[in-house]
């Protein structure tokens, strides 16, 4: 069953087509891959399922829904989270701050609570640490909960921000580019990584470069080159398929960045 | 509709009633200039006031000026800013006033007079005191109120002969008037064999005196001499004098002379001493201003008597002339000889009126003549 | 060195209030990097209400009866009256402009601050206004130094608002969500902060703390006027810019060293030039540390 839909999609930057009449669904419990070489419009296709562009045409769906023009926050409160492809933590806060901001949208005490300390308030604010403490400890970067975000290894920020999308108990997080910077051990270990994530019922949309990470991870893929898909399947299918590899053609297939 | 056709409507609506006002009456325009805004607002709008009363006492009583339906008042901000000063007498100038009541601050007079007596109009000022303003020999510059170096001379003999004084502190706020002041009162109270043990500066727009005044209390004078331009300052000075326990007794000077001083101050204000132009508040004239002011302004204040005064030597002036023209208006300003509510009004020479200094004192909440250079304790 | 101990003591009541106007500064320009000229007339504003209300309670007679009462009464209502006005000034001001140069806000802000302190000046009159003078009068004596109620207050209840902002800003929630949102709007938005709220909230917290300000120096100075907003404002500015503008520690740190600075400039150097001093002490750190003593790498709080 589709789960989060895309319905011929346009979008136009002035004369510009950045993507045209796109059409795809990531389905409940997958991992769905999305490649193309650099500038095809992944990137678009993220900012248009998380509401940051409005398409020119098309329809977004969402549980049978359609989110077009709802806000990226009402977008995000529903359920759907995303990582950056450039890391965007609050950098001058902690860990574990930096996730449990992500959990705002599901609480609802307001100023006067806080500053009152009213009992509900600080039940709430347990509840919300040990949400988040869960999903360090899940990324394994509970050991830096204290730590200031920018202090952390890189692959570790990369990790807390995959955190910090989880703690908003999201139904599907959108990964873009995860493995970017990343050594072949720990992007093999973000491969074990991802597997646990759909395996707690959540679907996610890979954006990578890293075609071993790719194929070794997705249940299918969906490959689009100028704003145009232009194949859909499994990883057998897709590496096998003629236009994908003249979209490639003259880069190497696996590992560029 | 565009902007540009709007933006010419307005434009067509505002000339519209300008011609509408300027041809439905012949009127005689007179403007003012003083602080309307800024930190001598208080003392600005006195003086505006005060012209104000006398325009409607003059239509009313003496039955405004022949060939003209009324008396118009252009009033001018100058914020007590020199600049401003003199942008509002080239706008005068433009509306092409008769004469000027104002400045107030001498620091604005000073450039103001210059620009106004280059268009031969004539300028009266209220309130300014620095002997400057009349020194220059400008022929249309007239004073209504008193000189500093009048007034300082009245203080340090006030502080020597009356308050037994030894050692005096004085702190000004650089003004053109407050410091004027201060210079003088500190070289007339060094004539006169008293120790000035620190001549101290503050900020104008200052509210936090306490470093200074824990100068004061280290030094322990005999007297704290304020010289502050407005009652606004010096009373935020007294009450924080005050509190600190300082035991000198507190002098200042004409700036002072408003009731709000005694209404902010309060407690603070009982005991101190300034010195003023004597105007005798039971004279007839000053009475029949008073009946006016009252009731629409608040209870008199500093420099509105002396605007007052000289709105109506000018209206009387121009009336007498006949003319609209400035030297026979200065002809009939200097044949001018009457009892004014402030005082008996007769211009000198250079334009003075010459001044009546005496110490003041705050008693109850008033301040009360306490003593005269010429005969002392006044009972 | 007792008249420097008393110099200190006027220093930090001093630098207390300057640094309450500070705060408000600093956290509007962390949050929406806006340097909000017209927060010197909440300022006046809060001032003003504290007078109304403290008289009122005088008139009535409950001053005499229950002081605490008309105190905190006075303070609640004064800051909630800014804090909503801020909101107000934003929503009308500075909301329409967010998206345009930085400049465009810069204007608006000058304009409301004229616009508030003749709004002042209109309906308050040009006259000080004087507050109910039978409040804490006298002061601790001990020799020459001389500790007034009204110092002792004010220090007090200075540093009690400012442990409870730091409280509210580093221990709780809404506090996370303020810091997140002056780091990274885009991306607090993306986690469903409300940046409206934040905005409106820090302006609210902003312009209550100055009112708060506005009340203690016009008990401790006895008057307020309309246009008593300009200068404290101007020095806040500097202590938030001297501190670090966009840090609230930096802005408590600044606001106590710019009135120190003050006081000791004339207290032992020259009264005329104390706020010379100031400026170059000011200018010294700028010289050094282009962001303040406590600030950091501007480009980090941009988007």
């Amino acid at each position: 069953m589709a789960h989060l839909e895309l319905k011929n999609i346009t979008v136009r930057f002035g004369g510009l087509y950045a993507l045209s009449e796109l059409s795809f669904a990531i389905h409940t419990g997958e991992i769905l891959g999305l490649i193309g070489p650099n500038g095809a419009g992944k990137t678009t296709i993220f900012n248009v399922l998380t509401g940051v562009y409005k398409p020119t045409e098309g329809d977004v769906i969402f549980e049978g829904e359609s989110i077009l023009g709802k806000k990226p926050h009402e977008i995000f409160s529903r359920g759907v989270a995303r990582t950056f492809q450039n890391i965007r933590l609050f950098s001058k806060m902690t860990a574990l701050e930096n996730t449990m901001v992500a959990m705002h949208c599901r609480s609802n005490k307001g100023v006067m609570g806080a500053l009152l300390r009213t009992n509900s308030q600080k039940a709430e604010e347990a509840y919300i640490k040990e949400k988040a403490l869960e999903a360090l400890k899940f990324m394994g970067v509970v050991q830096f909960a204290d730590s200031v975000a920018s202090n952390l290894p890189y692959g570790s920020q990369r990790r807390l921000e995959i955190a910090r999308a989880l703690a908003s108990e999201p139904k599907v997080l959108l990964l873009d580019e995860p493995a970017a910077g990343m050594n072949p051990s720990e992007s093999s270990e973000l491969m074990k990584d991802i597997a646990r994530i759909s395996e707690r019922g959540i679907d996610v949309l890979l954006v990578e470069h890293d075609m071993k990470v790719v194929m070794g991870v997705c249940n299918r893929i969906v490959c689009v080159e100028h704003g145009i898909k232009i194949a859909e399947g499994s990883p057998q299918e897709i590496q096998n398929n003629p236009k994908v590899i003249e979209a490639y053609l003259g880069q190497p297939a696996a590992k560029h960045d | 509709m565009s902007k540009k056709n709007f933006s010419i409507m307005v434009m067509a609506i505002i000339t519209t009633l300008f011609i509408i006002s300027a041809s439905s009456a012949e009127s005689l325009k007179i403007g003012s200039m003083s602080p309307l805004t800024g930190p001598y607002a208080s003392d600005g709008t006195d003086i505006k006031n005060g012209v104000l009363t006398a325009i409607e006492v003059f239509e009313k009583q003496e039955g405004g000026i022949p060939g003209y339906d009324k008396i118009e008042l252009f009033p001018q901000d100058d914020v007590c800013d020199p600049r401003n000063a003199v942008a509002a007498a080239n706008k005068l100038i433009n509306l092409k006033v008769v004469g000027v009541i104002g400045a107030y601050c001498s620091s604005c007079t000073i450039p103001a007079s210059e620009t106004l007596d280059e268009a031969k109009i004539v300028m009266i000022t209220p309130a300014s005191t620095n002997e400057q303003v009349t020194d220059r020999g400008l022929p249309y510059m007239f004073r209504m109120c008193g000189r500093d170096d009048d007034q300082a001379p009245a203080a340090a003999k006030f502080m020597k002969e009356s308050l037994n004084a030894k050692t005096i502190f004085i702190i000004d706020d650089k003004t053109t008037y407050s410091q004027g002041l201060a210079d003088g009162v500190s070289k007339n109270s060094k004539a006169l064999g008293m120790n000035v043990v620190t001549h101290d500066h503050v900020n104008q727009g200052d509210k936090d005196f306490s470093a200074v005044l824990t100068k004061v209390k280290a030094a322990n004078p005999d007297i704290l001499y304020m010289s502050l331009q407005g009652y606004s300052p010096a009373a935020l000075m007294s009450i924080q004098a005050k509190r600190m326990g300082i035991k000198a007794q507190i002098v200042t000077q004409d700036a002072t002379f408003q009731p709000k001083f005694m209404e902010v101050a309060k407690d603070a204000a009982e005991g101190v001493y300034l010195t003023y132009g004597f105007t005798d508040p039971t004279t007839p004239e000053y009475k029949a201003f008073q009946q006016i002011y009252e009731p629409k302004y608040g209870k008199i204040a500093a420099y509105a008597t002396y605007a007052y005064d000289s709105t109506i030597a000018l209206l009387r002036a121009i009336k007498a002339a006949g003319s609209t023209e400035p030297d026979k208006i200065k002809a009939e300003l200097m044949k001018l000889d009457f009892n004014g509510a402030s005082k008996h009004v007769k211009f000198k020479e250079n334009g003075d009126s010459g001044s009546s200094y005496i110490a003041f004192k705050v008693q109850n909440g008033q301040f009360v003549p306490y003593w005269d250079p010429a005969k002392g304790l006044i009972k | 060195m007792d008249s420097f101990i008393q110099q200190l003591i006027n220093g930090i009541t001093l630098g207390g209030i300057y640094a309450l106007i500070a705060l408000g500064y600093t956290m509007v320009y962390g949050v929406i990097q806006l340097i909000n000229f017209a927060h010197g007339e909440f300022f006046a504003a809060g001032g003003y209400v504290g007078v109304i209300f403290l008289s009122f309670f005088t008139g009535l007679g409950y001053m005499e009866t229950h002081p605490i009462f008309c105190l905190t009464a006075s303070f609640a209502l004064a800051m909630m009256y800014c804090a909503y006005l801020a909101i107000g000034v934003e929503k009308i001001a500075y909301k329409p402009l967010r998206k345009e140069a930085r400049l465009a806000a810069l204007l608006s802000a000058l304009g409301v601050s004229i616009f508030l302190s003749n709004g002042l000046m209109l309906t308050q009159g040009v006259y000080d206004k004087a507050y109910p003078s039978e409040l804490f009068q006298g002061g601790f004596n001990f020799g020459i130094i001389t500790i007034g109620y009204l110092q002792v207050l004010i220090v007090c209840l200075t540093g009690a608002l400012l442990v409870a902002l730091n409280l509210l800003v580093f221990k709780t929630k809404i506090g996370m969500a303020m810091r997140a949102t002056a780091q990274d709007k885009t991306m607090s938005a993306l986690v469903a902060i409300g940046s409206n709220n934040i905005i409106s909230l820090t302006f609210a917290i902003g312009a209550g703390l100055a009112a708060a300000a506005g009340i203690m120096v016009g008990l401790y100075y006895g008057s307020v006027r309309y246009d008593m907003g300009f200068l404290p404002g101007i020095k806040a500015f500097s202590a938030a810019v001297l501190g670090g503008i966009g840090n609230i520690t930096g802005a408590m740190l600044g606001g106590l060293i710019i009135g120190m600075v003050e006081i000791f400039g004339a207290g032992y150097i020259s009264g005329e030039y104390k706020d010379v001093f100031a400026f170059i002490i000011l200018i010294g750190v700028l010289y050094f540390k282009p962001t303040g003593i406590m600030g950091e790498n501007i480009d980090d709080t941009r988007v």
